[in-house]
């Protein structure tokens, strides 16, 4: 069974959904029963798959990483902490390109992997102080966006999660939920499924034309089945209480690749941004690693791209995928730094309009190479 | 205060102090990039004197200059 797909999983989340409407309506706390929940839907999903023990094995390594980081946050050192959370990625990882390792599969571990390392990084900080077992607990597993994001803020969750909702408010929550549910599926299963099954699957493998068709349906198709995906996630937290961001923001109005990136898949490149990107460029700058500044930028976006490629999986187009990427956002980076007309001009008139035009191409020809039909 | 963050802001966004207004989007304007947020929060640091955590700092705290004023004042207490 996969999340967001099918009758069945549909009428099963409904019917869970339903005593967490009931707690809502009635204005008690829905955090528990928004635990037990994500735990049995996870069952059911992962044990229908036979991932449950892949989950559970998950599960265990992680809590376990988390607890004993934040009883020692001060004797143990991040560098090792963050390599063990990652471990479990890692492997999977490795295993879809090397069959040896093939029998660690499970499905989501990408998305819940940055939410355990977010953790760890957050206690390093010190922005989160305190966390219990159950905070944890729920913040991992969190079904709704455990296969498609958005990758939440541990900071942001909890708030949510402790926070006493009103009834008039809970009641905006479940109308708005429900509605980004029904948009989502119609995103996702109608639109996506309609490309796939009538643009995508009937074309030729080989051949430049086909290729060209491929790339504009298949950018189509994943914008619509994975923004959809995202907005059925976003309106089953709205149910649960749990406000989750937004994960898309009209991608294709885009006027370069930065601002690409601030519009698609937000909450990955927002995290990788924060975690990845400004710590690399802040250490540099502070310890001066480079006369000139702006290597760290460059340094900092080929870094940061090249781990997007990679969280995606180890499969050559993936590391592909990374590499046009890093660089692109060179290529942009220095078009802002030295050729003002770009900067003047890409987001009036038509000088927009070239540069929307120009960078949905640029992103086309990357999920090209994303889909794995070049290699 | 609002002269000197006008100052570093027109110095990092390669525009005239007198462009900086209080309210100004300086993510939305394209004027600030992520590496620019990066210079803006080290170069508040020395000026005034202040810690701030960029890693854990939340975007809006640093989107126009009269958030970065009101951020300042926090830090300073």
């Amino acid at each position: 069974m996969i999340p967001y797909s099918g009758l069945l999983f549909f009428y099963l989340m409904a019917l869970l959904l339903l005593p967490a409407v009931i707690l809502g309506l009635m204005g008690k706390p829905l955090k528990t029963y928004g635990l037990a929940f994500s735990v049995m839907l996870l069952a059911i999903v992962f044990g229908e798959g036979g991932q449950l023990p892949a989950l559970i094995g998950f599960y265990l390594w992680e809590t376990a990483v988390f607890l004993t980081y934040r009883r020692w946050r001060e004797k143990l050192p991040l560098w090792l902490m963050v390599p063990l959370s990652l471990l479990p990625l890692a492997l999977v990882k490795v295993g879809e390109v090397w069959s040896v390792l093939a029998v660690f599969r499970l499905l989501g571990v990408s998305y819940m992997t940055f939410r355990a390392v977010e953790v760890l990084l957050n206690l390093h900080d010190g922005t989160v102080k305190v966390l219990s077992l159950f905070q944890w607990s729920y913040f991992l597993l969190f079904f709704p966006s455990v296969s498609s994001g958005p990758i939440d803020r541990c900071c942001r969750f909890v708030s949510d999660l402790e926070r006493k909702i009103p009834l008039e408010e809970y009641a905006s929550l479940l109308r708005r939920g429900v509605w980004k549910l029904m948009g989502g599926a119609f995103s996702a299963i109608v639109l996506g499924g309609l490309i796939w099954q009538y643009w995508l699957t009937p074309l030729p493998e080989k051949g430049l034309l086909p290729t060209l068709s491929y790339m504009y349906g298949y950018t189509l198709f994943l914008f619509f089945n994975f923004a959809g995906s995202s907005s059925m996630a976003v309106g089953t937290g709205y149910i649960l209480g749990i406000q989750a961001p937004e994960n898309f923001n009209q991608p294709f109005l885009s006027v370069d690749m930065k601002d690409f990136w601030a519009r698609w898949h937000i909450s990955l490149s927002t995290w990788l941004r924060d975690y990845v990107y400004t710590r690399f460029a802040m250490t540099a700058l502070k310890h001066r690693w480079f006369k000139n500044q702006r290597i760290a930028s460059y340094l900092g976006y080929i870094l940061t791209m090249m781990t997007m490629g990679i969280w995606h999986g180890l499969a050559p187009h993936y590391l592909a995928y990374g590499v046009y990427h890093s660089a692109l956002m060179c290529v942009n980076e220095a078009l802002d730094l030295h050729w003002k007309p770009f900067k003047k001009r890409k987001r009036k008139g038509w000088g927009q309009l070239c540069c929307v035009l120009v960078t949905f191409h640029l992103f086309a020809f990357g999920l090209l190479i994303f889909s794995g039909r070049l290699f | 205060m609002e002269q000197r963050i006008a100052e570093i802001l027109a110095e990092l966004c390669g525009v005239e102090p007198e462009e900086i207004e209080s309210d100004l989007d300086l993510f939305e304007e394209g004027l600030l990039d992520s590496f620019a947020a990066i210079q803006l929060v080290m170069e508040l640091e020395e000026s005034f004197g202040v810690s701030l955590d960029m890693a854990s700092l939340p975007r809006e705290r640093i989107a126009n200059p009269a958030a970065i004023a009101a951020l300042i004042q926090e830090k300073q207490g």
